[in-house]
C-alpha cells in the first residue's frame, strides 16, 4: 500500500529521489566532529523562532501606545506567553551563539576554501539577514533600550555621502524613531525569517553540491564516507538534546540575564539611558564602529567588519589544503583572531568613559583587520615554510598533483601561443 | 578549540564581574508567599498612596492568595478587574514633586542591579550634615524616606526596617514576574525530561554508529 | 556487511521505538502552551462574568447587557406576561416557562436567534428575528421557525433582589 502510493507519487514528484539524495546516500564524511552539528542546529533554531514568533504576534501589538503594554499582556495574561516571550528572546541569543560557532568551525578548519566558496557567501548573506532581522525584532518590545538602540543603528546611515539624512529620514517614516517606524519594523521582522528560509534552502543546494568539508580539510575518498541518514540524523539529534538542555536553562531559570534593565521602562525620547549597549551578538562590531574617531570612518570599518570574511577565499592563498590540521600558523591566527574578537565585545560592553578601554578597543580592532589583511602574506610564508619542514605524505602528493596540474597548463598555453606566433 | 572555549568562558566571567560595578546591599531576595504577602502590606500601606502598580490588578492579589476581605479594603469602590492606581492623581503628584512617580509594576527589573539596587534604595536614606535628607544610592530621589531609615537611631529599628525593605522588594519582585514560581516548578520538569530523551537519543546514536566498525 | 545476533538486533529495535515514543511525547508536550496560548487569556477569562443593576428596568421594560461580547435580554416581566407564559409550553421546543426564569418576573435569555445567530428584535410579545423570520413568545421559546431551539438561558444567580451576575450559575 505505502509502496503504491509511494510510486504513485514519484511519477510526478521525485520523492524518492530526493529523500536518497539528501538523506539515505547523501555521502557525508565519517569523521566529522560534534563542530558539524551547528549547521542542522541553526535551522532547528530558526524553527523554534519562528513558531514562537508567529504564537507571540497573535497577541502582540505594533503601536506605540499599545507596544509596550501588549508585552505585559503576553507576560501577565495569556496562556503560556512568559514561556514563548522567553524562549522568543533566549532563542535569538541562541541563534547568534550557534551561528558564531557554525562560523568560528568555518574558520578553523578552512572550510570556506574551494570548491566551498559560494557555500560560505550564501552563509554570509544568511548573517547580514539574521542580524537585520534581529535588530528590528529589538525594537518591538519598545522599552528605552529598544528605542535608543533603533536610533543609534539607524543613525549609522548617516554616513552615506549627500543622501544619508534623506535616507535615516525614509528608513524610520518619521524624524525621529516613532510609531511609523515600529510598525515597518514589525512588518519587516515578520517576513525576514521567510526571506532566511529561502536563503537557507540555497545554501543547502551549495552544500548538497560541494558536500560537507570535514577536519582534515582533504577531499575524502568515497570509502570515508557514510549516508546521512540515519548517521547524522541520529548525531545531529543528540546535539540537539544537548543544546536544549542549555538553552532550557536560561528560558526557566535565567531568562532575564541577557535583558537590559533600561527596556523595562518604557520607551522615552526625551530621556536618553546612561549606558547603552546592544545585544551581546553586536558587541565586537559595536567596539569596531566606536573605536574610529570619525563618523563615516567607524561605520565603514564596522560594516567592513562583517563583510569582510567574505573575502577569505581571497585571502587564504596557501597551498596547503584545509585549515589547522595541517597548518599551525594558521591555527595560531585562529586563536588569536578569537582573542580579539571576544576583547572587542567586551570592550563594546564597557562605556566609552575611559581611555584605557579606547586604545584596547583601537588595539583590538587594527588586530581584526590585521588577521584578514596579512593572511595572504602569513599563509604564503607558512606554506614555504612546511614544505620545507615536511608535510605528511598525503598532503603532500595533493599539493605535488596540484602543481603538476598548473604546469601542464601552462605548457599547453605556452604550445598553443608557440602554435600562433 | 578547547583553548577557544577556555577564553569565551574567562570573558565572560570578567563581563559578569564588570556588570556588578556598583556594591548594592544584597537583598537576598525572599520568594515565598508569606514574604511577598508581608510585602503587599507595606506596599499598600507606604508605597501605593502616590506609586501606580498598572499591570497588576485587584483580582491577581486574590490569585496570589491575599484574602478577598483585604483587597476589597484596599480596591474600595474599584472593580476587581482595575490595575492599581496611585491614590494620589498624576496632577496632585506633579504639584507636590513636580515629577510623577514611576509605575512599580516592573521595578524590581528596571534598574541595574535589580532588586539589590531597590532594596539598597530603600535602606540608603541619610541625613547629611547641614539636617537635608539624601540617598546613598540615588542622592536626587524626591521621595520621602517612607520606612524611616534616616532618623532609626539603633541596630534593632534599623533591623526592622530592613526587614520591610525586603519584604517590600519581595512583593515588587513577585509584580515583575508573577509567573516565576510556576516557571521555575515547569523548568525542572521540561530539564528533566530533556535528560532523559537525550541520554537515550545518545544510546541510539551509539548503537547505530557502532554499525560503521563492522565495515 | 555487519554480523549481529538476533538478540543484539531485538535490543536495537526496542531502544529506537522507546526513543521515538519518548521523543514523540515530548514534541506533543511542546505542542501544549502553543495551544493554549490561543485560548482566552486571564484577563478575558475575567470578564466571563458581569454584573447587573435591576433597579433600573421597570416592568414590562427590557435591558440588553453584554456578556461575553454577547448580548443578554434583561425582561422584567408584568403578571399578565408572567402568566401568558406560564400557560403556554412552546411549540416547537417545548419547555416549561417555570424551567427557563429562576424568578417569574425576570427573564434572562442569550439573544441570539437559534438558527443563524442573528439578534431578534422585542416586538409586541416576544421577540421577532429578522434575518429569516424565527418568532419567540415573552419566555424565549420559540413558536414559529425556522429557529430550531428556544433562545438559551445563560448561568446567572441573584445576588440580592436588585442585583443579578451572569456568567456563573
Amino acid at each position: 500500500m505505502a509502496n503504491n502510493i509511494m510510486n504513485w507519487i514519484d511519477k510526478r514528484f521525485p520523492a524518492t529521489e530526493f529523500i536518497k539524495h539528501s538523506l539515505t546516500e547523501y555521502p557525508t564524511p565519517k569523521n566529522l566532529s560534534y563542530w558539524w552539528n551547528f549547521g542542522s542546529l541553526a535551522g532547528i533554531v530558526l524553527l523554534l523562532q519562528l513558531i514562537t514568533g508567529i504564537f507571540l504576534a497573535m497577541h502582540y501589538k505594533a503601536d506605540v501606545e499599545l507596544s509596550f503594554n501588549s508585552i505585559q499582556h503576553i507576560m501577565r495574561d495569556v496562556n503560556y506567553g512568559w514561556l514563548l516571550r522567553y524562549m522568543h528572546a533566549t532563542g535569538a541569543s541562541a541563534f547568534f551563539f550557534v551561528i558564531f560557532t557554525h562560523m568560528a568551525r568555518t574558520l578553523y578548519y578552512g572550510s570556506y576554501r574551494a570548491p566551498r566558496e559560494l557555500l560560505w557567501w550564501t552563509g554570509q548573506g544568511l548573517l547580514l539577514l539574521l542580524m537585520a532581522t534581529a535588530f528590528m525584532g529589538y525594537l518591538l518590545p519598545w522599552g528605552q533600550m529598544s528605542f535608543w538602540g533603533a536610533t543609534v543603528i539607524t543613525n549609522l546611515f548617516k554616513a552615506i555621502p549627500f543622501v544619508g539624512d534623506s535616507i535615516v529620514t525614509l528608513l524610520r517614516g518619521d524624524f525621529t524613531v516613532g510609531d511609523p517606524t515600529l510598525t515597518r519594523f514589525f512588518a519587516l521582522h515578520y517576513l525576514m525569517p521567510f526571506v532566511i528560509v529561502g536563503a537557507v534552502l540555497i545554501h543547502l543546494v551549495a552544500l548538497h553540491t560541494v558536500k560537507s568539508s570535514n577536519p582534515t580539510g582533504l577531499e575524502l575518498p568515497a570509502k570515508d564516507n557514510i549516508p546521512f541518514h540515519p548517521y547524522f540524523t541520529i548525531k545531529d539529534l543528540f546535539g540537539l538534546g544537548v543544546f536544549l538542555i542549555f538553552y532550557s536553562v536560561f528560558v526557566f531559570f535565567i531568562p532575564t540575564s541577557l535583558m537590559e534593565a533600561a527596556n523595562n521602562i518604557p520607551a522615552n525620547p526625551m530621556v536618553t539611558p546612561n549606558h547603552i549597549v546592544p545585544e551581546w551578538y553586536f558587541l565586537p562590531f559595536y567596539a569596531i564602529l566606536r573605536s574610529v574617531p570619525s563618523l563615516v570612518g567607524g561605520v565603514v570599518a564596522m560594516g567592513l567588519s562583517v563583510v569582510i570574511f567574505a573575502f577569505l577565499p581571497f585571502l587564504d592563498r596557501s597551498r596547503i589544503p584545509g585549515g589547522a590540521r595541517y597548518r599551525p600558523v594558521y591555527k595560531a591566527q585562529f586563536y588569536v583572531f578569537m582573542t580579539v574578537t571576544i576583547v572587542l565585545g567586551c570592550v563594546g560592553y564597557r562605556p566609552p568613559t575611559s581611555a584605557a578601554i579606547a586604545i584596547v578597543g583601537q588595539i583590538a580592532t587594527v588586530m581584526y583587520f590585521g588577521s584578514f589583511l596579512l593572511l595572504p602574506f602569513i599563509s604564503k610564508m607558512e606554506e614555504r615554510w612546511l614544505i620545507k619542514r615536511g608535510l605528511p605524505a598525503i598532503v603532500m602528493a595533493l599539493i605535488n598533483e596540484e602543481a603538476a596540474e598548473i604546469e601542464k597548463h601552462k605548457q599547453k598555453k605556452n604550445q598553443r601561443n608557440g602554435v600562433k606566433s | 578549540m578547547k583553548v577557544f572555549l577556555k577564553i569565551a568562558l574567562l570573558c565572560s566571567l570578567s563581563a559578569a564581574a564588570w556588570g556588578a560595578e556598583e556594591n548594592f546591599e544584597q537583598a537576598n531576595v525572599e520568594t515565598t508567599l508569606p514574604a511577598i504577602k508581608r510585602g503587599a502590606d507595606e506596599v499598600m500601606g507606604n508605597c501605593h498612596a502616590c506609586h501606580t502598580l498598572k499591570y497588576i490588578k485587584y483580582r491577581d492579589l486574590v490569585a496570589l492568595g491575599i484574602s478577598q476581605a483585604k483587597v476589597d479594603g484596599w480596591r474600595g469602590d474599584e472593580p476587581m478587574d482595575a490595575p492599581l492606581k496611585a491614590q494620589m492623581s498624576e496632577a496632585d503628584a506633579m504639584a507636590a514633586f513636580n515629577k510623577v512617580p514611576p509605575d512599580l509594576s516592573l521595578m524590581s527589573q528596571a534598574r541595574d542591579g535589580g532588586v539589590n539596587y531597590l532594596y539598597s534604595y530603600l535602606i540608603g536614606y541619610f541625613n547629611k550634615p547641614d539636617g537635608t535628607l539624601s540617598n546613598h544610592i540615588f542622592a536626587e530621589t524626591k521621595m520621602p524616606d517612607m520606612l524611616g531609615m534616616s532618623n532609626a537611631t539603633d541596630e534593632v529599628q534599623k533591623t526592622a526596617i530592613k526587614a520591610k525593605a525586603r519584604d517590600i522588594v519581595s512583593f515588587l519582585n513577585w509584580t515583575t514576574d508573577p509567573h516565576a514560581a510556576e516557571r521555575i516548578q515547569l523548568g525542572k520538569y521540561v530539564i528533566a525530561y530533556l535528560i532523559v530523551i537525550t541520554t537515550l537519543l545518545y544510546l541510539v546514536k551509539r548503537q547505530i554508529w557502532a554499525r560503521i566498525k563492522y565495515k | 556487511m555487519e554480523q549481529q545476533n538476533p538478540s543484539d538486533v531485538n535490543r536495537r529495535s526496542f531502544l529506537i521505538k522507546l526513543t521515538s515514543v519518548v521523543g514523540g511525547a515530548g514534541v506533543a508536550a511542546a505542542c501544549v502552551p502553543l495551544v493554549s496560548s490561543m485560548n482566552p487569556s486571564s484577563d478575558v477569562l475575567a470578564k466571563a462574568t458581569v454584573e447587573v443593576d435591576l433597579s433600573g428596568i421597570p416592568v414590562g421594560g427590557m435591558h440588553t447587557i453584554a456578556w461575553q461580547g454577547k448580548p443578554v435580554f434583561v425582561l422584567h416581566r408584568s403578571p399578565e406576561e408572567i402568566a401568558a407564559s406560564a400557560s403556554t409550553n412552546g411549540v416547537i421546543d417545548p419547555e416549561p416557562d417555570a424551567k427557563r426564569a429562576i424568578k417569574p418576573e425576570w427573564l434572562i435569555v442569550l439573544g441570539i436567534c437559534t438558527h443563524m445567530g442573528c439578534v431578534p428584535n422585542k416586538e409586541g410579545p416576544g421577540w421577532v428575528c429578522h434575518c429569516h423570520g424565527s418568532q419567540y413568545d415573552d419566555s424565549g421559546r420559540v413558536v414559529h421557525g425556522p429557529a430550531p431551539r428556544n433562545l438559551e438561558v445563560p448561568p446567572y444567580h441573584f445576588l440580592s433582589d436588585t442585583k443579578l451576575i451572569i456568567g456563573k450559575a
